[in-house]
């Protein structure tokens, strides 16, 4: 008798995987991406990336569709807000989310994991538990690299300015508290003369805020970082237009075409790039583990690396400055 | 006299302004530098010149929301007009017509549909911006060096210019405007028209169809911003210019502009744009956080209107 049951309790769990398995390996995950904007080169690589892993996962078997929407302008928190409970709401396997602020996005991802929605973020940190993983540079250590670079090109000495990124956006801010907390202990040499005005959210804004800034401290900096990619461009349009591009110590972060162009043309002195590609893909596969049940890390770090003409075009690099984006995006 | 005092009331807010910060500074003489003349000189631009575009419309007793909408496609379609292999010049005017076409748009619904210009407009505001990112395929649109990434840089070239070229372009085109609008009849109409659209219509004024021109013209001066904006950035951004048709409508009315219509000065918008670019670089300079700007910035808007009202009350 009890062998029966046995085997009649392992007949029907057989056929409930059987069930399960059946339509699990023909269905298809649905993964929303959301970048904090989509204008930045930067979320294009995010993009190619989370295609990558689409692809690689559905040749596996496992079908993978990734629905890649963001608000367009980077600070618009509302609109984001409104994507993710979009796609809440629309019922999508999993959410993959840069948050635009570690606060604001808290509910509405907290909401969609309520209604059977769960979320890996990338990029930026947000404040909640209820997150799957979180996928990201090291953005402490890459404020460090740069400070150690600017700490080399000044020799240990020289003022320093720093031109924020945006109030609210944690990414941002630990780079540059990495910056500024190694510069004061490594580098007791090095003054900084400004370091609480913000470039705000584009090039725009960024380049207005450098120009006043570079007005009053042109001549008295010898060195300056910025923490992203708009504050850095910002930044080199202002010192272009004054001049002094090349005759202060610049120092950037993330990569773009024209910063490539301007390492070259000792403009700037060094950018620590993140590796969006790779933060994409992690993104998508860790969020699709999840889902099949794998365990993941709480928190997985996605690289970063300190550029500099000397080591620009060393393959290491070059993959990173140039992923293969026309290959993953049409 | 009242109308000279009148016409001071801002220019003495500039220099107030100007003057207040450069005792706050501890090196007033670079605040005061003609680098950083120059920088605001540039920073102003965009600004200004949709101010003589917005003077004439808030004149003629209208509104245009849709400025910074226009702003980011003109210069997205400019960009893309380079891009496509367009003679820098070509790309420029279709930029400035892009706006045109915009500002008839506008005028053609507010007339022939009866909406008005506050809805109308904010109608725009939305299509503009959405075309601009539709066309610009939801990326900043990177184009190829030309002289149009000239216009506002602050060292010119050649160097006896002294400012920008979009500085002087700005100052001739103000110019034109002032006289345009006080010794044309074309200018005489669009007050009449402000200041009572009833009367102005039983004088035998073709009312319709000057707000058609009027939008129209303002719409060619946006377009021309649009472009001045994708010179500074070297790119065309569909996301640009967000919220900058208030600083316009700001600056025409700190700058005297009524919006009851049938009051206003391109003086005076221009002096309204400046005292909102000098604010801006003085707050940065002095290290003061951005929100001390806004709370200033929003401040003096209401006080400039409310010593008009004061004064306008004691004339």
């Amino acid at each position: 008798m009890r062998k029966l049951l046995l085997i009649f309790l392992i007949l029907t769990l057989a056929t409930s995987c059987v069930k399960n398995n059946g339509p699990s390996s023909k269905k298809k995950f649905t993964i929303a991406v959301i970048p904090k904007g989509t204008t930045h080169e930067f979320w294009k690589s995010i993009h190619a990336g989370s295609n990558k892993a689409a692809q690689e996962l559905t040749a596996q078997g496992t079908a993978i569709e990734v629905i890649w929407k963001g608000p367009l302008r980077e600070d618009d928190r509302e609109q984001q807000i409104q994507v993710v409970e979009g796609f809440a709401a629309q019922g999508v396997s999993g959410i993959v989310l840069a948050p635009l602020d570690n606060r604001a996005l808290v509910r509405p991802v907290d909401d969609a994991q309520r209604a059977g929605v769960p979320t890996v973020i990338i990029d930026s940190g947000l404040e909640s538990n209820d997150i799957v993983s979180f996928v990201a540079t090291d953005n402490r250590k890459g404020g460090t690299l740069a400070a150690d670079r600017m700490g080399q090109l000044l020799n240990g000495k020289g003022k320093v300015l720093v031109l924020r990124y945006a109030e609210g956006s944690a990414s941002t801010t630990e780079r540059e508290e990495g910056f500024l907390s190694q510069i004061k202990q490594k580098f007791p040499g090095i003054e900084l003369v400004s370091t609480d005005q913000y470039a705000g959210a584009t090039r725009d804004t960024a380049k207005r805020a450098s120009e006043n800034l570079l007005n009053r401290f042109s001549d008295v900096v010898q060195g300056i970082f910025t923490p992203n990619e708009s504050s850095t461009a910002g930044m080199l349009l202002a010192l272009q237009d004054i001049g002094k591009a090349g005759k202060i110590s610049f120092v950037g972060f993330d990569a773009s075409q024209t910063f490539i162009d301007a390492l070259n043309a000792d403009q700037l002195h060094g950018i620590v790039v993140q590796n969006p590609f790779n933060m994409g893909y992690l993104g998508v596969r860790t969020m699709v583990d999840s889902l099949m049940g794998k365990p993941v890390e709480k928190k997985i770090d996605t690289g970063v690396m300190l550029v500099t003409k000397d080591n620009m075009s060393s393959p290491e690099v070059q993959a990173l400055l140039h992923p293969p984006l026309d290959q993953y995006l049409k | 006299m009242q109308e000279w005092l009148n016409r001071l009331g801002p220019l003495l807010g500039l220099l107030l302004v100007i003057g207040v910060f450069s005792l706050l500074m501890d090196t007033p003489a670079r605040f005061l530098s003609p680098n950083n003349l120059r920088i605001v000189l540039s920073q102003t631009v965009i600004v200004a010149i949709g101010a003589i575009g917005m003077t004439m419309i808030i004149i003629s007793g209208g509104i245009d929301l849709a400025v910074g909408s226009t702003i980011a496609l003109t210069g997205v379609i400019t960009a893309l007009g380079i891009n496509d292999g367009l003679a820098p010049s070509v790309a420029l005017l279709s930029g400035i017509l892009v706006g045109g076409l915009v500002g008839l748009v506008n005028g053609l619904v507010i007339t022939r549909l009866r909406v008005v210009p506050f809805i109308a407009t904010l109608g725009m505001l939305g299509v503009a911006r959405g075309v601009a990112k539709w066309m610009a395929n939801e990326q900043t649109v990177n184009m190829r060096g030309t002289w149009l990434n000239e216009l506002l840089v602050m060292f010119p070239n050649p160097p006896w210019l002294l400012v920008a070229p979009g500085v002087w372009i700005t100052i001739v085109l103000a110019i034109l405007a002032a006289v345009v609008l006080r010794n044309t009849v074309f200018g005489r109409r669009v007050f009449a028209l402000g200041s009572n659209e009833a009367a102005a219509r039983a004088c035998g004024i073709a009312t319709d169809r000057l707000k058609i021109w009027i939008y129209a013209l303002a719409g060619l001066l946006f377009g021309l911003a649009g472009v001045m904006q994708m010179s500074r950035l070297r790119q065309g951004d569909p996301t640009v210019a967000a919220g900058s048709e208030l600083d316009i409508i700001a600056a025409v009315v700190i700058g005297g502009g009524s919006l009851n219509g049938g009051e206003g000065s391109i003086l005076g918008s221009m002096i309204g744009a400046l005292i909102m670019a000098f604010l801006r670089n003085g707050c940065q300079q002095v290290g003061w956080p951005n929100y001390i700007q806004e709370i200033i910035i929003g401040a003096i808007i209401v006080i400039a209107v409310a010593i008009d009202r004061w004064r306008s009350a004691h004339a």
